[in-house]
């Protein structure tokens, strides 16, 4: 079957199609809720030429902070837009890949982890200049462009 | 990848002579910008393929009338995201027949080219898990039967000789927006068996 390989990091057991369905199932609606469209979170430079080696870690950091910061807060609102199916479905399969992650932590591969810390942080950077709902709802909604990124990783 | 932008006229202004202006947006850029061959136009679509050729990127686009004195409200797209919603072309198909098999070499779409000139990029330079899904229709037997291939090239054995058959192929990119089109229908026959035709003598 088709799995995820980051770099070194392999990921079975979890279906693409099912992701990306479940959040094409709620982009317009979710899409539709964020007023500020001159800015982008996710800029080229943070998903851009990253190399295999980058690319477990982060996928591991943008994973932790979708679960941990994104989803968790966004939760009442998905009850507001009737999105919990989507959402859950969404958050359940980033749980079962961040599971199978396992990031080297080698010295030798310091500075490939710091260029990949150095990406998120242009992106949680640009989450931060926000205020907090729109954030969220920004964030939420750019997962097509997450997803699009993982699509690459995936054989 | 070409994209273009369509839209119905306003209701109820069939009689009045209306134009439209098309403005569109980069996703994450500062402003709205001005498409100059879709400035006051008559016809109800703007080809927008130039500026949205940049597949990583994501868009908005929207249009207003104006009649006389009067101007419409702005009409405004969801966020358009050309990676994951363009229909992904047919391929170009080639047969060759033998006594029981047939052939087929496949090529890729290309992606919209803003000028003849530039290089051409294909398909599958953008979509590595590009898939094709080869149709074939016994035509004597009527059964129908497809496969789902990654490589150019694929031969169909086992085919009965003398028969015509009809083959059409789509090529695909998994993903539940990415609708695909196939290519036209092909028909070829299959050469006859000489052996057994000596044997009937």
């Amino acid at each position: 079957g088709q799995e995820f390989r980051f770099g070194p990091c392999q990921v079975k057991g979890v279906m693409l199609r099912e992701l990306q369905e479940a959040f094409w199932a709620v982009k317009d609606t979710v899409q539709a809720q964020d007023n500020i469209t001159s800015v982008r979170l996710l800029q080229q430079e943070v998903l851009q030429n990253v190399s295999d080696a980058e690319s477990c870690y982060l996928i591991y950091a943008m994973l932790k902070f979708y679960l941990n910061t994104v989803f968790k807060n966004y939760h009442n609102r998905t009850v507001e837009f009737r999105i919990m199916k989507s959402s859950s479905s969404l958050a359940n399969n980033f749980i079962v890949i961040m599971s199978q992650l396992q990031p080297s932590q080698e010295d030798e591969m310091l500075s490939i982890s710091e260029s990949a810390h150095r990406r998120f942080l242009l992106f949680r950077g640009a989450f931060r200049q926000l205020d907090i709902e729109a954030a969220l709802i920004k964030a939420f909604g750019e997962l097509d462009i997450l997803l699009a990124w993982m699509e690459k990783f995936y054989q | 990848m070409k994209n273009v932008l369509q839209w119905n006229p306003p209701e109820g202004l069939q009689e009045a002579e209306v134009t439209y202006t098309v403005q569109y947006f980069i996703y994450g850029q500062k402003k709205w910008l001005n498409k100059s061959e879709c400035r006051n136009i008559k016809r109800t679509y703007c080809d927008l393929s130039a500026e949205t050729s940049d597949y990583e990127h994501q868009y908005y686009a929207k249009v207003k009338a104006v009649w006389g004195t009067n101007c419409s409200k702005w009409a405004e797209t969801g966020r358009f995201y050309p990676f994951l919603e363009t229909r992904i072309g047919p391929p170009e198909v080639v047969l060759t027949t033998d006594v029981k098999s047939i052939s087929i070499v496949l090529t890729a779409p290309e992606k919209w080219r803003r000028n003849p000139e530039d290089s051409p990029v294909f398909i599958q330079q953008i979509y590595s898990n590009l898939k094709y899904n080869v149709t074939v229709y016994n035509t004597k037997s009527n059964r129908t039967w497809s496969q789902c291939v990654t490589n150019h090239t694929l031969v169909l054995t086992w085919l009965e000789p003398n028969t015509l058959y009809c083959v059409h192929v789509e090529s695909f990119v998994p993903g539940p927006s990415r609708r695909a089109q196939p290519s036209e229908k092909q028909c070829v026959r299959t050469l006859k068996d000489q052996a057994s035709e000596f044997k009937v003598k």
